[in-house]
């Protein structure tokens, strides 16, 4: 792939103080095949992906995805260089996946994922009912690159809208950063109270030691010295 | 060296072989195998099992043993060659008996002119006498009489010292019923007395006294108590056996309970000198206020409770250190300290809130069980101000979560010392404030009996109060 500017070998240094947010989406879907398939007792079939969260074509700085599946499945260490990122594939069990994006630029550290595939609907449903008779589990991440190289931002830059089908998430993120930044506050501010109120519970609970202390101390003048140890006979 | 010359293809002589033949029989045997080796191993067969087939000659093995040799057997043992010896029915004289009397056994003719051999072990005690004068100069005694003192001697004599026999026989229509051990002091003070003043060894019994130096002395009072002990122990009933028994689990349990403290104690230790580690760092955002004057006496308390961690050994100070502990654990641990953000490259949100490894798993567990119960994801979506947020809910929770265990400490502290001002002062108490106590009620209350405990143990009470 050619470059379209020359950045060096250190790709033109990094710039201080900057700092791009690529938020991102990865998951998968399965389908159930609605009964074990004879010759390999394979149940499902399933996706595992990795799509923009907005509509933006990711190859302009992701070089390749790297999946990597179960020991069990051949060449397990699947590599897509193009979008979409996606990977489709039979099986009858769940695993985890590791997700590792590579950049274009060879400075930049690749960053890793990890995916539980999720094959079978657990018993407490988690906000992303099946479409259909598909069952998706996807989760929203944000790659942060914090002072990235002049090359790095060239290419994150200039990122081109999808113009071919556009990614639909079965997931309303919007929602649920809304409704768990909301709550998080709300319990914040519920452990703050509470912790003054343990403070001046604590404060009360020292302040009554020291009293028991010195009420000790007085009996015990009162007994006499020498004859503390006799007490308790 | 034939296996290496056979690796190397290379033809063997024969005289090389070793069997059994050529070590036994040296030298003659290498003629006769020297034709025999003619026999190529066959191409593909394995050496090992050309070597099995052929090792000798090519002949088959033989369907009978043909190994008449004499080199494994030994020469006949030669019994039954001579005559027996005779053996006589003869009358026999034991020299140990008094009355002459005679027995008939079989022996040998040769033996014929021994004694009875079995007359040796008739050993006879030498029990010491003593003159009248002797006993008026030295023996007399408030409890007993001449009379008795002779007959106890005269049966020890006939029943050599078996005191059992003597008490069994002692003549009680003379004299009053006396123990065994009466009896045995009797006796040995008497020897004792004579083996000090017969200092001549005059006659057989008082050389044996004095033979030796010395002189064996009887703890009369000693013996009765540990019969009586013994007696006791033989004499419980199943009801005391099953108490003892149950007591006996009872103090393990305690003290199990008293190291489970201790444990807990130390734990608290730990807790505190975290703390201490980190507080020059969080000290300009500890959460508490008035820090200024708290510095000079977290030194003193530092100095302390170096003095305090010494005396630990001795377990007796270990009552005194979690009201300390208490103390600093308040003021100077302040939540979670999440790593600050890296400096440059490609990161991912979520990483911002793993906690840090210096949380402990007991402390993770108790967070996410809190988040839980508020209804919050324990990995929530990562967004910039919820990643925020979280890990200061987080911290904060840590924080709650510490200060009840502080709370807890406290309250347990206040126990222990309203019971020892209970104790100091029957018949009067202190007051606990009702609001201390609620917070112990929901969940982490302390058992009652580990309370009990601490109070029943002498380290309760402290000079150092």
């Amino acid at each position: 792939m050619s470059l379209p500017t020359d950045f060096g070998p250190d790709s033109g240094g990094r710039i201080k103080g900057l700092v791009i947010v690529k938020p991102i989406v990865y998951g998968n879907v399965a389908r159930y095949f609605g009964k074990k398939r004879e010759e390999d007792g394979h149940t499902h079939q399933w996706s595992v992906y990795v799509k923009p969260y907005s509509n933006e074509d990711m190859s302009a700085y992701v070089k390749k995805i790297h999946f990597k599946l179960h020991e069990s499945y051949a060449n397990p260490n699947r590599i897509v260089t193009k979008p979409p990122y996606e990977l489709t594939e039979t099986g009858w069990g769940e695993f985890e996946i590791v997700i590792k994006i590579y950049f274009h630029d060879p400075n930049e550290r690749p960053v890793t994922l990890y995916h539980i595939l999720k094959l079978f609907q657990s018993p407490v449903s988690e906000g992303t009912p099946p479409v259909g008779r598909a069952l998706v589990s996807e989760s929203y991440e944000e790659i942060v690159f914090q002072e990235p190289t002049q090359l790095m931002q060239h290419l994150l830059n200039s990122v081109k809208p999808i113009t071919n089908g556009q990614w639909m998430h079965d997931t309303n993120f919007e929602d649920k950063k809304e409704k768990t930044l909301e709550r998080i506050i709300l319990a914040q501010g519920k452990v703050q109270n509470e912790i003054s109120e343990l403070k001046e519970k604590l404060q009360l609970a020292k302040d009554t030691i020291t009293k028991f202390k010195e009420e000790i101390a007085k009996a015990q003048n009162n007994l006499g010295f020498g004859c503390n140890s006799k007490v308790y006979q | 060296m034939a296996d290496i010359l056979d690796i190397l293809d290379i033809e063997q002589p024969g005289a090389s072989e070793i069997t059994r033949e050529s070590i036994i029989h040296g030298d003659k045997a290498k003629k006769k195998y020297v034709t025999t080796k003619a026999v190529r191993r066959p191409e593909g067969m394995h050496r090992e099992v050309f070597a099995l087939l052929y090792n000798d000659n090519k002949d088959l093995p033989p369907l009978l043993p043909t190994d008449t040799g004499k080199a494994y057997k030994q020469t006949k043992a030669r019994l039954g060659m001579r005559k027996v010896r005779k053996w006589v029915w003869a009358p026999f004289t034991n020299p140990a008996r008094k009355d002459n009397a005679v027995f008939h056994h079989w022996k040998r003719v040769t033996d014929e002119a021994k004694e009875y051999p079995f007359a040796q072990f008739n050993k006879q005690v030498s029990i010491p006498s003593y003159s009248e004068s002797e006993y008026n100069q030295y023996l007399k005694s408030e409890d007993w009489s001449q009379a008795e003192s002779d007959h106890l001697m005269d049966l020890c004599q006939r029943f050599d010292l078996r005191f059992i026999v003597i008490h069994d026989r002692w003549d009680r229509a003379a004299f009053r019923d006396r123990s065994v051990e009466d009896l045995k002091e009797r006796y040995y003070n008497i020897c004792a007395i004579l083996s000090k003043v017969k200092t001549n060894p005059w006659s057989n019994t008082v050389t044996m006294v004095n033979g030796e130096k010395r002189v064996y002395h009887y703890d009369a009072e000693h013996e009765r108590k540990r019969k009586e002990q013994l007696k006791r122990l033989f004499d419980r009933t199943q009801e005391q056996i099953d108490e003892e028994q149950m007591l006996l689990a009872e103090l393990k349990k305690i003290e199990a309970r008293k190291r489970e403290r201790e444990r807990k104690t130390q734990d608290l230790q730990k807790l505190i000198s975290r703390a201490d580690s980190g507080n020059g760092v969080a000290n300009s955002q500890a959460s508490i206020a008035n820090d200024g004057p708290n510095t000079p006496t977290s030194a003193v308390s530092n100095i302390a409770r170096r003095h305090d961690r010494k005396l630990h050994k001795k377990k007796l100070t270990s009552q005194q250190r979690p009201i300390r502990a208490v103390e600093a654990v308040t003021v100077e641990w302040s939540g979670i300290k999440f790593p600050e953000a890296r400096g440059t490259g490609v990161w991912l949100r979520s990483q911002r809130m793993k906690l840090p490894p210096g949380v402990g798993q007991r402390k993770t567990k108790a967070i996410e069980q809190e988040l839980r119960l508020m209804n919050i994801d324990i990995a929530p979506t990562p967004t910039e101000a919820i990643c925020k947020h979280f890990n200061e809910l987080r911290s904060d929770l840590a924080l709650a979560l510490d200060l009840k265990n502080a709370l807890a400490s406290c309250e347990f502290e206040l126990q222990a010392l309203r019971h020892q001002y209970e104790a100091l002062n029957p018949g009067k108490t202190l007051n606990i404030p009702a609001s201390i106590c609620n917070s112990t009620a929901d969940g982490e209350a302390k058992p009652v009996g580990e309370i009990i405990d601490v109070v029943g143990s002498p380290s309760a009470l402290n000079s150092t109060i």
